[in-house]
Order: C-alpha cells, then structure tokens, then sequence
C-alpha cells in the first residue's frame, strides 16, 4: 500500500510539471513570437460622431462590397434620440462594426486559431475553413459584433474589407462612400497619415478601454445630445 | 427579456447539459477511485456503486461530447478542433484534456475490472492479458493521471466560462472552484443514484462513506456561491448589476433560491445531517436525496449560463 502511494504521488509529481511546463513553454512562444519582417502596418478607423448623419450609405455599401446576407450585419449605425426640442432636434450615432481590438478576446480564445490577428496589416479577422462555429469568439466579443454567417456558417464580421477593396488598393467601401467625410482611415504606423493627423489634434475616446481590448476603432464624440453618467 | 431569449444569448441550454455531463463524470470517477482505495480494495469492480460509477464516467463525457458537436454550427467539421490547437484557448486546452483524460479514464477500468475482462475472454485472446498486465504495472501512476484529469475536468467546465470577459458574472475566479466542487457533488449523487438503482445495498458502507463525504461538499458549496455573488455585488458597476438581476426578482430569482438552494443544497443537507452515519437507510432515503442533488446541479449549470449572458460589461 505504501509503495502504491509513492508511485500514485510519483505519478501526479509528472504531470503538474508536465503541464507546468507545456503551457509556461506556450506561453513563452506567444510572447516572444515575431512576424517575419514584412511590411508592418496597423489599420485604424475613426468614426467622426459629429460629422455622421445616419444616412446608412456605409453599412448599404459594406453589404454589397462584402457579400453580406439578409438578416446579419457586419456594419450598423446605431441612432440615439431625438433630443431637444423640434425645430432644434438632434440624433446621436454610433458605430457598431469590429472594433479590430489589440487586445483581441476572439483571437485568443478560438481553439482552432480560424479567428487570428493578420500581422500584415494588423487586422483582426477569420479564417472561414478552419472555423467550427464553436461561438466562443461571439461569446468572447466584447462589443459582440461577431456572428455567423448562414452561408458559410462560420463567424463573420469587418475586416476593414481586407479581402475586397484593401486588396484592390482602395479603401474601405464605408469609407468611400460616406457622403460627409465622416470616416477616416489609414495606417497608425506612418506618422504622416491622415488617422494619425486627426488622433493627435482631435480629442477621440474608444469604447470598453477598461476590459483591456485596445481597439483600434476610434471615436470622435458627438457634441450634440445628453451626457449620461 | 424572457428567460430563455435575449439579445445578448450566446450559448443556450445544450452547453449547460454539456457542462453538467462533463462535471458528472468527472465527479464519479473520483469517487470510483476513492471506493476502491479506501473501502472496497481489490474487488471493488463488485460493488453496484463502483459499477455505477464506471458506467457514468465514460456515458456521460460520451454523451457531452455529442451534444457539443451537434450543437457546432458546421458539426462535420469538428475533427478540426482536434488537429488544429491554440494554447490561448481555454476551450482548446480543454479539448486536450478531454482527450487524455479519456485514454487514462479507459486505462483505469481495465485495471479495475481486469478479472472479469479476463473471464470473459476465457484464454481466447492472449494479447489481452500481456496488455492488462502491463497496465497492472502503472496502475498507480493511472489513478494519479485520472485524478487530476478529472479534477482538471471539473474545473475547465467553469474556466471556459470564466475566459469570458464580456460577461462580468461569468469573468469570476470563484466559478471555476464553484463548477468542479457542485461537478464532484453531482458525481457523488449519480454514484449512489446509479448504485441503488443497479440494486446496491442502500445502507452498504459505500453509502455511508460517500455521504460522509457530501456534508462537507455541499457546505463548501454554499460558501462558494456566497462568495460568488457577495463578490460580484462587492465589485460594483455592472457585476453589481449582474449579481441582483440573476438572483433577485423573476423566472431566474426563483430557480436560484428555490430549485439550487432549497431543493438542491438545503435539502440534501438536511437529509443528510438529521440521518446520522450510524442510521439504517432505505432505497427512497437514498434515491431522492441523490435526486435532489443532482436536479440542483442541473438548474446551477443553466442558471450561470443564462444569467451570465444577460447582463454585457
């Protein structure tokens, strides 16, 4: 009996370090992981909310551009109000679309790695053959915009249309087709766009900063409406 | 909002039976384990509550592991979360214990049920018995693996949940520790459930050991879920929010104070403290605090569940 509690002890002795050590080692391996020295970009969008008047041009134009089914969205404009009093009444509108967080909750727990951080451009997005439709990355999401598309039943969402118009050359369709200039976007690494310009001369706020997601989907506040608390 | 609909619903009930079935199994193979070092010995594989045990441990993580494959968006293509891993995933380094904790859950009911297994191969098949014995030879270091692969188990069914940020209830320390101590106290209900069921003696001394066991069990239990809500209301802002709107008023409210605390802790506890060790039990005595335990465990994997989805950071 003695001798069989020393294997037993032996035994679980073996695999705590053996686990310690494989997810220590995992760990290690996504700390110090670098891409391979191509081109390094970081896309960013700013969402001007003064300049936005709901027209519903960009979430019109991401569904033609991208394919997007009936019934799912990968770009809403989401409307507040009105407030004040007619004639002087205001909306207020909010972007909801992949915030592309640097943080990134769906990245880390998807457990096939179908949903990953594209280290080219710095784009979050989802690997639709690999993907299981599991939810935990919808789940995972904190500003749950993610969801699955009925065609492919895989997740889905904005990918700064990396796949159509940024391959292309062009921006993003809601970009361009926002008919008051209220969308700006570009690349945070090169000092001199027109994303970096605008973030260090217009005071801007993201959303769920504290849940650690660093999202790169920055807002300009709407002056108009209530503050709430 | 309705109880079982709202927007922010992600999973629905097939993941809470899956994390029920998970706990279950977990739990009776540690009570297996124990029946058989510290009462039973080498002819445990005799005893209905260990047989009972054996057949729920495997059934059970069979059954969960269905569930969630039917309830994948593209089922077929489930093969893939076991080629493709991602060490940031809880879900995937629990897939991985899954796996293993299968392999070491098979090993060690061949150790235990090695004379049966032999008599009904009656000499056929001489392989059999070079395997056997050579598993006979870890079998110590098995029962150490499958411990702590079904502790593991346990408490990855509360980890999975616990990875989620967006969810302020379900992104909790305590869950994981909540989920495998009610998953071991479900193991423990289906064992004597099974047991009795399968004719074990009601008042056989594998009764009064697991019982013994369950006063503590469920007492921790209650201490867990205290901490569980006094720290989600503790912490303020939308945990707070979380807290009040799973367990106060409504459908919810009701399950909780009623179904899990009542019926599923109060309940078995009474049973169990106004029935000393030395008492003489009956089947019914048995049958229905096992019930109760079991119908608590069920409604707390689902009251998480929903009541952590609806209230978003």
């Amino acid at each position: 009996m003695k001798k069989e509690r020393r294997l037993f002890l032996k035994g679980a002795c073996v695999a705590a370090v053996g686990v310690a050590g494989a997810s220590g080692l995992s760990i290690a391996n996504s700390s110090t992981s670098k891409d391979d020295g191509t081109p390094n970009c970081k896309y960013a969008l700013i969402h001007d909310e003064n300049k936005c008047i709901g027209c519903d041009a960009c979430s019109v134009a991401c569904r033609e551009t991208n394919n997007v089914p009936e019934g799912v969205s990968r770009l809403d404009i989401e409307r507040e109000g009105p407030f004040g009093e007619y004639p002087n009444q205001f909306y207020r509108f909010t972007r909801k679309s992949c915030q592309q967080c640097e943080g990134k909750p769906c990245v880390n727990v998807c457990p096939t790695g179908a949903a990953y951080h594209d280290p080219k451009t710095g784009i979050v997005s989802v690997d639709e053959w690999k993907c299981v439709g599991c939810l935990y990355c919808i789940a995972a999401c904190p500003y749950q915009i993610r969801f699955i598309n009925p065609v492919t039943k895989a997740a889905d969402k904005c990918d700064f249309c990396k796949e159509t118009r940024l391959k292309e050359g062009r921006q993003p369709a809601c970009v361009e087709a926002c008919p008051t200039k209220a969308l700006t976007f570009g690349d945070l690494k090169d000092p001199h766009s027109q994303v970096v310009e605008v973030l260090k001369t217009t005071p801007n706020y993201r959303s769920k900063t504290e849940l650690g997601t660093r999202p790169k989907v920055f807002r300009i506040a709407s002056q108009e409406g209530e503050i709430k608390l | 909002m309705s109880p079982f609909h709202f927007d922010s619903l992600i999973w629905h009930w097939p993941i809470a039976i899956y994390l029920f079935l998970a706990g279950i199994s977990a739990g009776a193979i540690c009570f297996a384990v124990l029946l058989k070092h510290f009462k039973l010995g080498k002819h445990a594989y005799k005893s209905s509550f260990v047989q009972a045990a054996c057949l729920i441990a495997p059934l059970a993580v069979f059954a969960g592991l269905g569930i969630l494959v039917v309830d994948l968006t593209k089922p077929f293509d489930f093969w893939k979360i076991l080629v493709f891993y991602n060490p940031t995933s809880v879900m995937s380094v629990g897939v991985a214990v899954l796996m293993v904790y299968q392999v070491a859950l098979f090993s060690w009911l061949a150790c235990l049920f090695k004379e049966p297994i032999l008599k009904w191969c009656d000499n056929r098949w001489p392989i059999v018995e070079k395997a056997l014995n050579i598993l006979m030879k870890f079998e110590a270091t098995i029962t150490g693996l499958l411990v702590i692969l079904a502790l593991s188990l346990g408490a990855y069914t509360g980890f999975l949940l616990s990875a989620l940020t967006t969810f302020p209830m379900l992104n909790n320390p305590v869950l994981p520790m909540l989920f495998l101590i009610s998953g071991i106290s479900s193991g423990a209900a289906g064992t004597l459930l099974g047991g009795v069921l399968m004719k074990g003696n009601p008042d056989g001394k594998e009764v009064h050991f697991i019982h013994n066991i369950e006063i503590p069990l469920i007492l921790l239990e209650l201490a867990l879920l205290f901490t569980f809500f006094l720290g989600l209301i503790l912490s303020g802002g939308q945990s707070q929010v979380a807290a009040l709107n799973a367990i106060g008023e409504g459908f919810w409210g009701w399950v909780f104070w009623a179904g899990i605390i009542v019926v599923g802790l109060a309940m078995p506890l009474a049973f169990n403290l106004f029935m000393t060790t030395s008492a003489k039990r009956k089947f019914s005595y048995v049958a229905i605090t096992a019930s109760c335990s079991l119908f608590g465990v069920l409604l707390l994997r689902n009251f998480i569940l929903y009541t952590g989805q609806m209230t978003v950071a």
